[in-house]
């Protein structure tokens, strides 16, 4: 059989690859064949029948060779029954008639059925206009009216704040329940009862217990699961759309807003572009309610005499300048560091370093403010592999392992999530997870292996499965310079045995071992790590582990595998690239060259000692050695890592300027505010955690009295004598495409919406192990931070729906440890750790470990950095009722 | 020994306790067992079993032996029997009756079946309603256990074979197969794709044959008297008995095992003793309602699959249904239809819509609203369903309306017309005058 | 136009029958699922169930069985238990029970009295003998008498054609039951 297949349909020929459906085949040769059950990332169903098309194979002769017609053309053997589409695979030599008599006739028919229940109540359907029913309805031209007996009815339910149901609408395609169960792994979907009574709902239409992502509403073919926050708020014929990219996570998400006037009314899928297609989380769909928030700001604010006031935009550029030349003057630009950045645009985040580097002339750049301890620039980097390519997220889903280090891909990479399951549930892709919480990948249904360490051991788990690796045979592929670790990684982790790792972690030595040897034996594999590490106290122990460990499970070697880093925001990657970090330029050059490189090209000499990361410029800054800082796109206050320090760096420095979107507690303490243009209004690059390059449209006009960052970022320069014209964003993305080897060459025009993944000769990578890695001794519950789905900073809490679905702030203990403290769900109880103490209502989960308390920092109001640094694992708190105190107490 | 009922599985049907152990014994039962375990290759078994042109007796007609030789012969995966025993088949309760009084030659078969294509563990799905035939089985087969007659080293051999009863809960549906096969997994009864057949991924994805209970009756008398025993009945191509249910106003109804080919006529006025009181037989339903109906001037046709099919009809599940000369067609197909929409699985469109459609076109002419172009209505949507459905449960609701109105097309048009029925000894209540006044 | 009469029901009903809210920890407490939660014999009796088969989820019709012989009927509670004995989402059981006729998703009465109402029932005078107990009973398609003695439905063929008119009492098969007869099967039934 051979792996490509002619197939003519309606006398055109196509040649796909074996295993095509004929549905898809036909859309290769361009011809129309509807379908409502199937969807590409379900396997095939058959149920709706409205693919049907006749379908004949050649005639084989007695010498089993294709008979041939006179006229030369192959004798067809055409099947007695029309057949549908979206279940066949394409044979070599396949017929296909999709207009025949039979094949019409068919066709028409099913579509006549599909009416028989379905209302007409179009006119007010919010699917109207883009219903694939209505569509067809409307090609066929054929009228449907003899059906005119009485319809059977369903009553339309609500089920929960983000699903509205219209079962008369429905037309059982199953598409929402199999989405739901598997790509989302959720089940909250079902089909009640059967025949013409069969019934899309909930367990006894309860509201659904799930991640409210809403997908079941984007993939229904017609108007029967609705979107609720978007009921009756337009046709979509009165929407622009605009296809950009999702303002949260680093997946990328490519996202289609619903643009009327000035307003985003909605926002979907793009049914077959991007990384993500149809598919967007909770946050991606429902989270747009910022753009239009009221409590945007509109006008640049100056603190003048205590207060903050409106203020005209030349006059608080003019302002910021004149401040940034005296500090620069007084105490020399090393007194002056620049934060944040992960939510810029590329462009932005290139010139918001060559503002600090080429115009001030300052190497404390970071946009890694949640760090807690000093990273180099490349350190994500290099356990990625140093720049090899990496995975698709289509190709996540074809790997045989997945290992994921530490992050809650439910809250943190929802889109990872939905491929590792849907991998799971088609290829039977296996998971192991590590992660002290239950996470939702460790649920049974997943049939993976979940390693769940004591909090704070995250290191020791690191060695240990290192020396399962190491005990396994030897690692093939490995490249020299790698090689020539192995002795000195084999002494670092003489003593840990897989035994010694049980006994800091509580992970068995047997879960070590295999985890090993499932990562060894998969072709194909995959290791993805996020904040926790990266975060973590030992993040640069963690980061050197991973990289190690890369190399040792063959991660970094092997064909379509990889080692994968989810950063935080969704252009966490593109603010590594452009060097938002002390110690490397774009593209990653050392501060040290910078003469060769960019100071030749700036026209300026550039600082070539190291700056310093953001952890230190925090300490810096509060001990009044930095004078000046200027924060982007980041409430500092609630980021970095020690609360306390922040509200002093903020109270001694002489300058701090702000931008940001709204008047965040970090922007009251500024003295410049400057308001910045959301993603909607602005155009420029994202680089998502694949490193793909995808550029965001502008959909909007600014809020009024915003701008785009790098708007801003001119301004200033050019005040402080730079000589910067560029006129648009794509100015600056021609400059960076010039410069900046890891991108050099591309353009714009290329970027949209699935743009290339930047990949390079991948720098010398090493093996090492930092002797160390025994769990902090210490008291109290240890404080487990994480993500939560619903929220994902200040952007997603100036809103109504996201909010409400993330309720309360809890923090969250297992039964056992509720018990012990005395209190039950939803008493109050107070945490304390070394600087502070903080106070919430308790939520029981069985899924928290004992010894541990989960507080998904997320919420406005959850200020973890209070308790005292650092704020990501590690940290200790005293944990108690918090009651009135009665003697003995 | 009462009197024989019938030449092979109703032969000695009735003899008192034949569903204990040794009674069965005593007429033979289990005997084969030693002489195929481990004697007869499992080929040879097939072979035989396809020599005696055995063909499934639960409504397709599928060859058995052929069946059996699709499965793959090595393969890692476990194998499995199952027995259809969810006769749901309206008109037919010939399963019933069998594993009632005789439940040891089913598990006797099964085993055998077992052994063919070395499966280790079968599984009988019983229709819900079956509550007390399981009890039954579950008797039987405890009691065969004990016996080391099943279990481990049956019979002195060292093959192991175990059967687990399986109780549904009210689906039509799930009596075809693939359907059968997700209610057992523990899903909603819905048919799947095929292929894969069940021979190739059936339960559990492994390979899988579906028998229906008489087929496998049969193999334990085949494997014991050899293929030439068994063609004795029968004609050429539907070799041997077939059990055939009787219903509807005969005066004698119930189950009969004849000898395949005999013209149905026969079995009416002989076996059964003819119509009851007076009554005249309008139409016979011969294959259980799935099938199209058999006009009075048909009734010579041969029970067989052949001749069946020749008169345009089908011997199905052998659920003869007699409709006699009181009764109005249109009122019996609605009845039908609405069989079929209340037992549609809703998977496909053309069957969950169609049905429905269908019975509103009958409520309506039933009801004294007929138009005239509601009869090719009918025949329209039955034709839109046909072929088009998921699974053959479309069919069988299609075709009966189809082959109704070709027959008594008449009647359909005077019930447009005179807004009522021809004739309804049912439903005297909807009839004013006396019977007959109208015609 | 809605139908007149139906000679069979439209069933399953309306939709999904409207039932109590289920209390996600009801089955711990609900005196309904008393007998189940109580008796360690059934909970060993829906384990063994789940132990007959090479994949749990096969045993969840089973497992309803066992409920509903228990309680009589399947309130939410008692599917959320079976979900948990067969390790499957509480929504796909939900879906399984309603996709089947014979599970209760209402209560029923002591004796149901299902009456086979397909062809050849039908031609044997089945649709009179329904009418004759909807009026001696007082009681419609799927309704229970005041005293929760009966409960009344029409259903499909019960392979019992041969004696049609036939009906099942709870699991009895009764063939043959003209109105005369049926009247003293009443008597019977207490
Ligand atoms: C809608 C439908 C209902 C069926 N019901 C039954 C049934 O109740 N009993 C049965 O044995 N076969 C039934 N069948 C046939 C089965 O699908 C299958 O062909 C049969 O069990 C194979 O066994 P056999 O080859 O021994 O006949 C049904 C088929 C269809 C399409
Ligand atoms: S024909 Fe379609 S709806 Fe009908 S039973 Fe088969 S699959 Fe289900
Ligand atoms: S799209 Fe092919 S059957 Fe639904």
């Amino acid at each position: 059989m051979s792996t490509v297949c002619r197939v003519t349909i309606n006398d055109r020929v196509v040649e796909v690859p074996a295993g095509t459906l004929v549905t898809d085949a036909a859309r290769v040769a361009e011809v129309h064949v509807p379908i409502f059950c199937s969807q590409h990332k379900l396997p095939p169903l058959g149920a709706c029948r409205i693919c049907v098309v006749e379908i004949g194979v050649p005639k084989l002769g007695p010498d089993r060779q294709p008979m041939t017609a006179p006229g030369g053309r192959p004798e067809i053997a055409w099947m007695p029954k029309v057949q549908t589409g979206c279940t066949t695979f394409v044979t070599d030599g396949m017929h296909v008639r999709t207009e025949s008599e039979a094949a019409v006739k068919a066709r028409k028919g099913v579509m006549e059925f599909l009416l028989v229940n379905h209302p007409l109540d179009c006119p007010v359907c919010d699917e109207g206009g883009e219903c694939q029913l209505q569509d067809l309805a409307f090609a066929f031209g054929h009228d449907f009216s003899r059906m005119d007996e009485a319809k059977r009815t369903f009553d339309s339910e609500d089920l929960g704040p983000v699903v509205k149901k219209e079962a008369n609408r429905c037309i059982v395609c199953m598409r929402c329940v199999r989405y739901c169960d598997e790509i989302m792994g959720d089940d909250a979907l079902t089909a009640h009862q059967r025949g013409v009574w069969t019934e899309i709902s909930s367990f006894n239409r309860q509201p659904l217990e799930c991640e409210q992502c809403g997908n079941c509403i984007e993939v229904c073919p017609v108007g029967a699961l609705t979107a609720l926050p978007y009921r009756f708020k337009a046709r979509p014929w009165d929407l622009r759309q605009h296809i950009t990219i999702c303002p949260y996570c680093s997946n990328g998400c490519s996202v289609r807003l619903g643009v009327r006037g000035n307003e985003v009314l909605r926002v979907r899928g793009t049914e077959h572009r991007g990384v993500n297609q149809e598919y967007l989380c909770v946050r991606g769909r429902f989270g747009y309610e910022f753009v239009n928030h009221a409590e945007r700001l509109s006008a640049p604010l100056l603190k003048l005499g205590g207060a903050l006031t409106p203020a005209g935009f030349d006059a608080a550029v003019a302002f910021t300048a004149a401040r940034l030349r005296e500090i620069s003057a007084q105490h020399g630009p090393g007194a002056i560091a620049f934060l944040g950045g992960e939510k810029l645009t590329l462009e932005e985040q290139y010139l918001f370093q060559k503002l600090a580097r080429g115009v001030i002339g300052t190497n404390h750049v970071d946009a890694r403010t949640r760090f807690t301890a000093p990273v180099p620039g490349d350190g994500m980097l290099r356990a990625t592999g140093g720049g090899r390519p990496l995975l698709t997220f289509d190709d996540l889903t074809r790997v045989q392992e997945v290992l994921v280090l530490g992050d809650d891909l439910q809250g943190e990479s929802p889109l990872a999530q939905a491929q590792v399951i849907r991998g799971q549930h088609h290829t039977g892709l296996h998971l192991t997870i590590v992660h002290p919480r239950r996470v939702k990948l460790a649920r049974p249904k997943f049939r993976g292996d979940h390693l769940a360490p004591t909090p704070g051991s995250e290191l020791a788990v690191m060695h240990g499965l290192m020396r399962a690796l190491l005990d396994l045979e030897e690692p093939e592929g490995l490249p020299a310079d790698v090689a020539k670790g192995l002795p000195a990684l084999r002494t670092a982790l003489a003593e840990w045995t897989v035994e010694h790792a049980e006994s800091l972690t509580g992970v068995p030595a047997s879960a070590f071992r295999s985890a090993a040897e499932r990562l060894r034996g998969a072709a194909r594999k995959a290791v993805l790590f996020g904040r926790a590490y990266t975060e973590h106290p030992q993040a640069p122990a963690l980061l050197q582990a991973i990289e190690s460990l890369g190399w040792l499970s063959g991660a970094l070697t092997a064909e379509r595998s990889s080692v994968m880093y989810l950063g935080p925001q969704n252009n966490s990657q593109g603010a590594l690239d452009m060097g938002l970090t002390p110690d490397l330029l774009p593209g990653y050059q050392p501060v040290a060259e910078a003469k060769g490189t960019y100071g030749a090209q700036w026209g300026r000499e550039l600082p070539t000692e190291r700056g310093l990361t953001a952890p230190e410029i925090l300490r810096a800054a509060a001990e009044g050695k930095i004078k000046a800082l200027w924060i982007v796109s980041d409430h500092w206050l609630k980021s970095a890592p020690d609360r306390a320090l922040a509200e002093q760096a903020l109270e001694r420095c002489e300058l701090v300027v702000v931008n940001d979107l709204f008047l965040t507690e970090t922007a009251r303490k500024a003295h410049v505010v400057f308001p910045a243009a959301s993603f909607a209004e602005k155009e420029g690059v994202i680089v998502n955690c694949e490193r793909r390059l995808q550029k965001s449209v502008r959909a909007l006009t600014p809020r009024k009295g915003s701008r785009p960052d790098w708007e801003i970022f001119q301004a200033v320069a050019r005040d402080l004598g730079a000589s910067w014209s560029y006129r648009t964003a794509e100015d600056v993305f021609r400059e960076i495409a010039r410069l900046v080897p890891i991108v050099r060459g591309l353009s714009w025009a290329v970027l949209l919406p699935l743009g290339p993944q930047w990949s390079r000769e991948a720098a010398p990578g090493m093996l090492a192990a930092s002797r160390d890695g025994a769990p902090p001794a210490g008291e109290g519950l240890w404080l487990l931070g994480g993500g939560v789905l619903f929220l994902q900073g200040s952007l997603s809490s100036h809103g109504d729906l996201l909010p409400k679905l993330a309720k309360r702030a809890r923090a969250f203990l297992n039964p056992g440890e509720a018990a012990r403290l005395g209190v039950a769900e939803g008493e109050p109880i107070e945490l304390a750790g070394p600087s502070g103490s903080l106070r919430l209502p308790v939520g029981i989960d069985d899924g928290v470990p004992a010894g541990a308390v989960f507080v998904p920092y997320a919420y406005p109001e959850v200020e973890l950095n209070r308790l005292g640094a650092p704020a990501g694992a590690g940290l200790r708190v005293a944990a108690r009722k918090a009651a009135v105190e009665t003697i003995g107490a | 020994m009462s009197t024989e009922r019938g030449p092979l599985l109703f032969k000695d049907i009735d003899t008192p306790d034949l569903a204990t152990l040794d009674v069965y014994r005593k007429g033979g039962g289990y005997d084969v067992l030693g002489e195929v375990l481990g004697n007869k290759t499992p080929d040879e078994c097939i072979d035989v079993v396809k020599a005696a042109g055995l063909r499934g007796r639960g409504g397709a007609g599928f060859p058995t032996g052929m069946k059996w030789s699709f499965v793959p012969k090595q393969t890692p995966k476990a194998k499995y029997v199952v027995c259809n025993a969810d006769e749901s088949e309206p008109g037919t309760f010939k399963d019933r009756e069998l594993m009632e009084k005789n439940p040891h030659l089913l598990i006797e078969g099964m085993i055998l079946a077992g052994w063919a294509i070395q499966s280790h563990v079968g599984y009988i799905y019983l229709r819900g309603e079956f509550e007390y035939i399981q009890r039954i089985l579950d008797r039987a087969i405890a009691d065969a256990k004990a016996a080391k007659l099943l279990g481990e080293r049956i019979a002195g051999s060292d093959f192991r074979y175990d059967i687990v009863t399986h109780l549904g809960a009210g689906a039509y549906i799930c009596g075809e197969e693939t359907a059968l096969l997700s209610s057992l997994e523990g899903y909603r009864g819905q048919p799947r794709l095929k292929p894969p057949f069940p021979a190739v991924e059936g339960l559990y994805a492994s390979p899988t044959v579906v028998n229906n209970v008489e087929t496998l009756m049969n193999v334990p008398h085949i494997l014991k008297h050899g293929a030439a025993w068994f063609r004795q009945w029968g004609t050429e191509k539907s070799p041997g008995t077939k059990v055939l249910s009787v219903s509807g106003p005969v005066e004698r109804p119930g189950n009969y095992e004849v000898s395949m080919g005999l013209p149905l006529s026969r079995l009416l006025n002989e076996q059964c003793g003819g119509m009851r009181d007076g009554m005249k037989v309008k139409a016979v339903i011969p294959g259980g309602s799935s099938v199209p109906l058999l006009p009075a001037d048909m009734l010579d046709t041969g029970l067989d699959f052949e001749s069946m099919a020749a008169a345009g009809t089908m011997l199905g599940s052998g659920g003869v249904i007699v409709i006699d000369d009181q009764t109005c067609i249109v009122d019996a197909l609605y009845n039908i239809t609405r069989f079929y929409e209340h037992e549609s699985c809703g998977k496909c469109t053309p069957c969950r819509e169609g049905t429905y459609w269908m019975s509103e076109v009958f409520e309506r002419l039933e009801s004294g609203h007929g138009r005239e172009r509601d009869i090719d209505l009918l025949w329209d949507v039955s034709d839109n369903i046909l072929g088009k459905s998921f699974c053959a449960l479309g069919d069988a609701a299609a075709m009966p309306v189809m082959g109704a109105i070709k027959h008594f097309r008449p009647e359909f048009e005077h019930h447009v017309q005179h807004k009522r029925c021809l004739v309804n000894r049912r439903k005297p209540e909807r009839v004013q005058e006396p019977v007959g006044a109208s015609a | 136009m809605s139908r007149t009469n139906p000679p069979l029901p439209r069933e399953p009903g309306a939709g999904t029958p409207a039932m109590p809210a289920a209390d996600r920890t009801a089955w711990v407490s609900a005196e309904l699922l008393g007998p189940v939660v109580t008796g360690d014999k059934i909970r060993k009796e829906m384990e063994q169930a789940v132990q007959r088969y090479p994949n749990p989820r096969s045993a969840i019709l089973p497992v309803l069985w066992i409920l509903q012989r228990e309680i009589g009927w399947l309130p939410p509670a008692a599917l959320q238990l079976a979900a948990r004995a067969v390790g499957l989402p509480e929504p796909e059981v939900f879906g399984i029970a309603t996709f089947y006729t014979m599970f209760n998703l209402k209560p029923v009465g002591r004796h149901h009295l299902q009456v086979c109402m397909t062809l050849s029932c039908s031609l044997m005078g089945a649709d009179r003998l329904f009418r004759h107990l909807e009026r001696k009973l007082g009681i419609g398609h799927g309704e229970t008498t005041p005293d929760g003695r009966f409960t009344l439905r029409r259903v499909e063929c019960l392979a019992a054609c041969g004696g049609g008119p036939c009906m099942q009492v709870n699991f009895d098969y009764r063939e043959n039951v003209d109105e005369t007869q049926v009247d003293r099967l009443l008597e019977t039934l207490k």
